[in-house]
């Protein structure tokens, strides 16, 4: 792959990494990418959008966000060698290098130590972040509430809330060099029993959160975007104001809908 | 004893009828529920002796078989068929039993009786073995509620459970990489339909389609045998299309029933024509020229994907002809011309008047579904205004988030968009990420739906129609509120 090239006309510019979309491409996933590049460039920030795929080089000088996603089992199982073997090493230097992730489901197990299957047989995972994940009979298919404290940080006050959907069999445990990414208030979360859903490891983000994650949690958005840019352009980089009415009419729209409860048929 | 067991089952579907038309309630599943309870082997007793043909598949299913039973009609046959969505084990034993006395009157005089039963892709393992389809058709497989139905690789294995259950001729989409391969050990019944290879690849250097920001996510990039990733020849929309696997050397099949089209009209609008060809049996496109049956006809529905549904119905109605003996009743040109006939049904791109404007209905469940409802609402030349409407029951799907699977950035939208469901908020956001305008945006909660209704129908300009998406519960809303406030007849039953 060429090396990209500075853009000439706008400042400031994000290259985004969207591995393997033509195979982890369940649930909407691409959504969040549609999210990342819509809050940066309504602020005037250039995006690059790269696919990189079976066979393609992973060259992490030349991303500011990786996103992966997750895929059927299929899929997944054939990304594995990939992902783990050839792509691998080049990955875990670049988490390690403060790189932001984000990883969703498939995603977030495969950064893992190793997916357990029902069976017992473990399937060796990348190993990049502490945690592992056992599958079980159970399915967790819902709307999902989350608490975020990190988004405190960045200044926001009125919502740290997180609003996503589960849809998971795997139970994922964190080791002690990994921190949950938020408090389930409503979910199962990453197993169902800790009350924690996600994990952040570095500028490694990772939740179980499928489809529109980010365009209904634009702040999570702006978080990731802002990470992604100080790491760039240095911590003296300021994410411009950008509104978040649609965004916030949609989520109060969700909120509404789940008071209203949902037991039709 | 069975007889006796049967008789009974009949009687108590009749009387389960009568109640639930006493409560002011349709009967469409049931009545065929409560026989099969009775008698488990009911379904296959209503079937035996009987003619039957099946579609099943992700989409298309209801367009394709209110095509396939317009085309016998017009044939001169008497046809029995489900109700739309009654497509389980359930609203098709319904339907075979309220078929009944249709059928017997028409064997008593003599006249041809064909059974035509779309069938859910996931129930079509189970009941296949007892409807003993003469001919089976396959539409195509896209994703569709994951979370309800599993991978595509599960539902593929239970319509090849279901096929060889019973000796049917298949007919499949040579253009779906995925359908394509139900083939397998079953070669010798296996015909297949689809585009023109040359048409499509025509068409694909003539018109290159607009590629939006992303693309859509798709099903089937990957050959499933070698998993080595598919080159396409070319392509007509998602992951159909001339395919081929460099590897193993897989590739698509020509098909012996083929479209051929012309993309320099667009099919979105009405009256546009396509060609149908029957290369004869055992043979394709590219076989001996003066042996292909061409018909060129206006395609009853818009749409590419109803050039797909249109030469599937065709195509099953004349191999069916042919496994009957009845070639010259159902002969190639015969069944294309009464193509030409079929109407439109209700969510499936009906026209509706309504005073001065029309509306015009499309059914969406998955992406591949929106993606063409999409597509065609952005050609449509009279489209002025688009209602969306998006619930999450169960009947739906509680993930909503396949919205965003479908490649919205490379679409024109009217300028006013109306959006409703229980989900509105969803739909809002994925509408206004595609780009278009907040403004633009009108949101309602479901509740309300029946209101923006109004408003989009006024503001719609005179001789223009508003084209209406709804999931499946947020039609049937819709169904009930056109028939109380806009006092059309309830012909849906």
């Amino acid at each position: 792959m060429n090396s990209i090239k500075d853009n000439e006309t706008g400042k400031y510019e994000l290259r985004i990494c969207h591995m393997y979309p033509d195979l982890l491409n369940l649930y909407g996933d691409r959504g969040n990418v549609l999210s990342l590049i819509r809050r940066a460039e309504l602020r005037g920030i250039k995006v690059r959008l790269v696919p990189v795929s079976i066979g393609d080089e992973f060259d992490q000088d030349d991303f500011d966000i990786v996103f992966l996603g997750g895929g059927q089992d299929a899929e997944q199982n054939m990304i594995r060698k990939d992902f783990v073997e050839v792509k691998g090493p080049k990955v875990q230097k670049s988490i390690e290098d403060g790189m932001v992730f984000l990883c969703i489901c498939g995603g977030y197990q495969m950064l893992g130590k190793y997916y357990q299957e029902h069976d017992g047989t473990k399937i060796e995972c990348l190993g990049a972040i502490d945690v592992y994940t056992v599958g079980e009979d159970v399915r967790y298919i819902q709307d999902t509430i989350y608490e975020a404290d990190f988004l405190k940080e960045d200044g926001v006050s009125d919502s740290t809330r997180l609003y996503g959907f589960e849809n998971h069999s795997g139970r994922t445990y964190l080791g002690p060099s990994v921190k949950p990414m938020a408090k389930v208030i409503e979910g199962a979360g990453n197993n169902g029993k800790d009350g924690y859903e996600g994990a952040i490891y570095k500028n490694v983000y990772c939740t179980y959160s499928h489809g529109s994650f980010l365009p209904k949690n634009p702040r999570m958005t702006d978080h990731l975007l802002k990470l992604a840019l100080k790491r760039r352009y240095g911590e003296d980089f300021e994410l411009p104001f950008l509104s978040t009415e649609g965004e916030d009419f949609a989520r109060a729209a969700l909120l509404q809908y789940k008071e209203k409860g949902n037991t039709a048929p | 004893m069975a007889s006796l067991r049967y008789h009974f089952a009949i009687f108590c579907a009749k009387g389960t009828k009568l109640a639930l038309h006493l409560m002011g309630r349709g009967a469409t599943t049931l009545p065929g529920k409560v026989a099969a309870r009775i008698d488990p082997k009911i379904l296959a007793r209503l079937c035996s002796g009987r003619d039957c043909l099946t579609i099943t598949g992700t989409n298309g299913k209801t367009t394709t078989t209110h095509m396939i039973t317009d085309i016998f009609r017009n044939c001169g046959y008497t046809v029995v068929t489900n109700v739309s969505g009654a497509n389980l084990l359930s609203g098709v034993t319904t339907s075979m039993i309220f078929g009944l006395k249709d059928m017997k009157k028409a064997e008593k005089e003599g006249r041809k009786v064909i059974c035509v039963l779309e069938t859910d892709e996931a129930a079509f393992g189970k009941i296949a073995c007892q409807i003993k389809p003469k001919v089976s058709v396959v539409t195509n497989l896209f994703r569709d509620q994951l979370d309800r139905f599993g991978e595509l690789s599960h539902t593929r294995e239970l319509i090849a459970k279901g096929l060889d259950t019973c000796e049917a001729d298949i007919l499949l989409n040579s253009d779906d990489s995925l359908v394509s391969e139900l083939h397998k050990g079953r070669e010798d019944r296996t015909f297949y339909y689809g585009f023109s290879s040359r048409s499509m690849k025509e068409n694909n250097e003539k018109y290159p389609g607009k590629s939006g920001l992303l693309p859509a996510s798709s099903d089937a990039e990957y050959c499933t045998e070698c998993k080595e990733k598919y080159t396409y020849n070319s392509r007509s929309f998602g992951h159909l299309g001339d395919f081929a696997c460099e590897k193993c050397g897989k590739k698509r099949v020509p098909a012996r029933f083929f479209a051929k089209y012309d993309l320099s009209k667009n099919p979105a609008n009405e009256g546009y024509e396509v060609t149908l060809c029957d290369a004869g049996y055992g043979r394709n496109e590219f076989d001996d020229p003066s042996k292909i049956l061409e018909k060129t006809v206006k395609l009853p529905v818009p749409g590419i994907h109803n050039m797909y549904n249109s030469v599937s119905a065709v195509a099953a109605c004349v191999r069916m002809g042919e496994k009957i003996g009845d070639t010259e009743g159902l002969s190639f040109g015969k069944c294309a011309s009464a193509l030409e006939h079929v109407e439109a049904a209700f969510g499936r791109m009906e026209k509706i008047s309504i005073g001065s404007k029309k509306i015009c209905v499309m059914l969406v469940k998955n992406p591949v579904g929106l993606d063409r409802a999409l597509s065609l609402v952005a050609g449509a030349e009279d489209a002025d205004g688009m209602y969306m409407l998006l619930n999450s029951n169960i009947a739906d799907g509680k993930d909503v988030s396949w919205i965003w699977d479908v490649d919205f950035e490379s679409k024109t939208f009217p300028q006013k968009v109306y959006v409703s469901g229980d989900r509105y908020g969803d739909m809002m956001l994925r509408i206004l990420y595609s780009g278009v305008e907040r403004e633009r945006i009108i949101a309602r909660r479901m509740e309300e739906c029946a209101e923006l209704l109004d408003q989009a129908i006024s503001t719609t300009a005179d001789g223009k129609c508003l084209y209406i998406l709804p999931n499946y519960t947020s039609m049937l809303a819709l169904r009930s509120i056109l028939v109380k406030r806009y006092h059309l007849k309830d012909f849906w039953k």
